[in-house]
């Protein structure tokens, strides 16, 4: 794991690197890189003057002792930032996984027990509709209808801009409210993760519904399917206990996927829903070259798919007793 | 409910939907009297530092949490007296002296001496960070005594008081921002440790102090208990991050923000009426294509007669109703209308035939490909990708094939300042006001940031000696005749036919009905100390 690692931080240091553009823009704004003063001021300050390979050894060097350098848009550490948006993103992609996960197993069961009914192209068009449609026009229509129109959820953002966040523990809003035991704090920070929860579970449950429905028809055309109904098993018993679980094992894998794509893959939600995630913290720092923040959310992102990988094999054990962890 | 329950989902949605509306419909708590002003607005912040920031938020934040000198007033013309009570200026323009307000206290209630002006005004110039080119012509800064400020000039300059009213120009405690790291010595680039501090706290006497920051998600500024001057009526002042024009509209209609400050003509139809006020406000911005001369990748001599004859291909009320339909105004010359010099100047207009007439003459009857690259951006509500494919249709129209290339603005900025674009489409907005900004940046002068774009080390005879002259003059002029030599300014900016503004997009300003008191500053974008709520 060290060294995918230490692939992943030379690989993208050499790519952010090179592309083409300057990051001192983001630092100077653009009026003054005609200024050579100011320009030759900003590059010594941010050691931008110095050779690429000392660079990148001493951004190695540092990031070794844990320091990931300091953000040329934030002028904050790059750490500060991303333990910042963490909580933020992490929030909303288990509220996400949560309407996903559970709305596509559903789904995927209903259609697969009911194929070719009425209840079997009902869930179907659902998932379609999940995962065609844009977020950024699913959200724009949802926060308009809930939000503007019926008035029933919040507009976007964590929390209402006029209160105070609660007392930071872990960074989720619900679950340091609680800790607080400020329930009108948490009562609002569920109502805000509603709607985007649900936008970006949305385009989640279309694939896993779509999967569960197709494992569900396999497994349920299995000869020990109908030997469990033979020995009289009730149907929600078979469909649960012997088809889902079977059925499971596809499904966990992109479950996995779809987890470590959302940790930075929620770029449009976060922008339409204003949610100061790790999402718009990509896009913002690499519309401004901002070379250490590419590289924070690389190592960031390139972690958590090393590691979802990693607890999706452990699961694999679990639903399944034939497979063996050596 | 057991677990078969939840595999019918029947229950599992009604309790979905039940929990949705009992969290839902309860709605908000009862906000207090005065309760935070909330603004919905796309945060640029580079910096909270006020001489090392440098953008549209940080004109906003650094006029509520630092003082200047002087003032704009609501004019956008009139100085005002501020942490100065008066000033006055030698006749050749390069010595001010200011008087300063006895009462003018920081917000930790210690005097504003002459010594934290003096502080302020060398950090600025030392640290040359972005806003440091505000001091590029002083020369000295003396503190006689506490209340007495002078500061002379190494030449000429009859904007400085302008300037002065800049936001980056804001008085800092010296005494609590040297202890947080703040250098204003010569050494200051490099000795300085403090913006990291400036992230979390302010140190002015303005009307508000910084109550909190997260970047790329809200700044928070709390009133100031011990502001000298009159109190502003708004106790919290929220900026929140909100990048999309239309999340900013449906914030505002819903009660979420109480000013959207980015919405664009399309949105603004849309959220009218009700209990939400829409302002369109003549902007001192502009958006303008420029050509270059001296670009590598010319397929032809962009001369003046072909220069020109681009200018006339181009229809520019077509462009102004393309962009940003009836929210916009046309703009002559490359100073903006409304500072001085840009009275009574001609009104640009399409004239097919004399374009045609020019490139035959040029001997390009047939035309030519011209390459343009520009930003990828959509800027004060317009879409330069959209503006450029009007260009090109208009340019099309005398034979012209413009080879359109959106770019990211870094790459962009390379190519314009690399090898140079021959035609290309970018924005401006005033960093105070004064129109020598203008004529520095854009007119064709040795070492001027649009000559060298334009050039002018492979085009030299772009270079016109003329303004640099009027411009020297304007800058040691008493008031009463720097209008003038600000107009024959642009005439010869207009003239030169390398920048070609298109439009000057109205400022949309969409607020709720419950506050008053928003207007737009020409230095300060948003003066957050005159919002009230009715």
């Amino acid at each position: 794991m060290p060294l995918l690692l230490l692939g992943i931080v030379t690989i993208a240091f050499a790519l952010s690197n090179l592309t083409k553009g300057d990051p001192l823009i983001s630092i100077i704004g653009e009026r003054q890189m005609d200024n050579p003063e100011i320009v030759a001021a900003a590059k010594a300050r941010w050691g931008l003057d110095r050779p690429l390979p000392e660079r990148y050894l001493r951004y190695v060097g540092n990031l070794i002792q844990g320091d990931m350098g300091i953000s040329l848009r934030t002028k904050q550490p790059v750490a500060r930032d991303l333990m910042d948006r963490l909580p933020a993103t992490l929030e909303l992609v288990i509220a996400a996984m949560v309407v996903g996960v559970g709305g596509g197993i559903l789904l995927g069961v209903v259609a697969a027990r009911y194929r070719n009914r009425a209840a079997d192209h009902g869930a179907r068009f659902v998932a379609l509709l999940g995962s065609s449609l844009p977020v950024f026009w699913s959200g724009l229509l949802l926060l308009f209808v809930f939000s503007v129109v019926l008035g029933w959820l919040p507009g976007p953002g964590r929390l209402d801009a006029r209160l105070t966040p609660p007392p930071g523990v872990t960074g989720f809003y619900t679950v340091d409210a609680l800790l607080a035991g400020d329930f009108t704090t948490f009562r609002l920070a569920l109502t805000h993760l509603i709607l985007p929860a649900c936008v970006l579970g949305w385009a989640v449950m279309g694939i896993i519904s779509r999967l569960v429905r197709s494992s569900m028809l396999d497994v349920l055309a299995q000869d020990y399917i109908l030997a469990a109904r033979a020995k009289g098993a009730s149907g929600p018993r078979v469909l649960v206990n012997h088809a889902l679980r079977n059925a499971m094992i596809p499904t966990l894998t992109i479950i996995g996927f779809s987890f470590a794509y959302l940790i930075t893959g929620a770029v449009l939600t976060e922008t339409i829903f204003s949610w100061p995630g790790i999402g718009s913290y990509t896009v913002d720092a690499a519309r401004s070259l901002d070379y250490p923040a590419i590289m924070g959310v690389t190592i960031v992102g390139g972690s958590a798919f090393l590691l979802t990988n990693l607890v999706t094999d452990l699961a694999y054990a679990l639903v399944d007793p034939r497979v063996k962890l050596g | 409910m057991n677990r078969r329950d939840l595999i019918s989902g029947r229950h599992l949605g009604w309790a979905l939907a039940g929990a949705m509306l009992a969290m839902g419909v309860g709605g908000l708590p009862a906000m207090a009297q005065d309760k935070p002003l909330v603004i919905a607005r796309n945060m640029d912040i580079n910096s909270l530092d006020p001489h090392r920031g440098f953008c549209d938020t940080c004109q906003i934040y650094f006029s509520a949490a630092y003082d200047t000198l002087i003032g704009l007033g609501p004019d956008n013309k009139t100085l005002t007296p501020k942490v100065a009570t008066s000033w006055t200026v030698n006749e050749n323009q390069t010595v001010f002296t200011f008087k300063l307000d006895p009462k003018a206290k920081f917000s930790d209630g210690t005097a504003i001496e002459a010594k934290d002006v003096k502080w302020s005004f060398e950090r600025l110039k030392n640290l040359k960070g972005s806003p440091a080119f505000l001091m590029d012509d002083v020369a000295s800064v003396e503190a006689p005594d506490a209340q007495t400020v002078v500061v002379k000039m190494a030449s000429p300059n009859s904007e400085f008081l302008g300037m002065i009213a800049a936001p980056y120009m804001g008085v800092i405690n010296s005494k609590v921002a040297t202890a947080a790291g703040a250098v204003a010595g010569p050494d200051a680039a490099t000795a300085d440790k403090s913006e990291a501090w400036f992230l979390a706290n302010s140190a002015g006497s303005g009307p508000y102090t910084l109550a909190g920051y997260r970047a790329d998600d809200e700044l928070r500024v709390k009133r100031n208990g011990a502001y000298w001057r009159t109190a502003p009526a708004i106790s919290e002042v929220v900026i929140k991050q909100t990048k999309d024009a239309v999340a900013q509209a449906q914030m505002l209609q819903s009660g979420a923000a109480d000013i959207a400050m980015q919405v664009d003509g399309e949105t603004a139809k849309t959220i009218k009426g009700g209990n939400v006020v829409v302002s369109t406000i003549p902007s001192y911005n502009y958006v303008y294509i420029a050509l270059s001369p001296g670009a590598k990748s010319n397929t032809v001599k962009l001369t003046p007669e072909v220069r020109e004859a681009i200018a006339a291909a181009l229809d520019y009320k077509g462009l102004i109703d393309f962009t940003v339909g009836d929210a916009g105004r046309p703009q002559p010359s490359p100073i903006p209308n409304g500072f001085p010099g840009s009275d009574n100047l001609p009104e640009p207009k399409q004239d097919l035939a004399k374009a045609k007439q020019l490139l035959a003459k040029a001997g390009l009857e047939k035309g030519f490909e011209i390459d343009a690259r520009f930003p990828n951006m959509n800027v004060y509500g317009v879409d330069l990708s959209q503006m450029m494919q009007k260009v090109q249709q208009d340019l099309a129209k005398v034979n012209i094939k413009a080879k359109l290339q959106p770019l990211t603005f870094t790459v962009w900025r390379e190519a314009v300042s690399g090898d140079g674009v021959p035609l290309t489409a970018v924005f401006y907005a005033p960093d105070y006001y004064g129109s020598a900004q203008y004529v520095q940046y854009f007119a064709m002068m040795q070492g001027s940031p649009w000559a060298k774009r334009a050039g002018a080390a492979n085009a030299p005879d772009i270079i016109n000696p003329r303004e640099a002259d009027l411009l020297k003059q304007a800058l040691a002029a008493p008031a009463d005749q720097q209008n003038k030599l600000y107009r024959d300014l642009a005439l010869e900016m207009i003239k030169d036919k390398i920048i070609i503004p298109i439009v000057s997009p109205d400022m949309i300003m969409a607020h709720s009905k419950a506050i008053k008191g928003v207007r737009y500053s020409a230095c300060c974008n948003l003066p957050l100390d005159e919002i009230a709520r009715n």
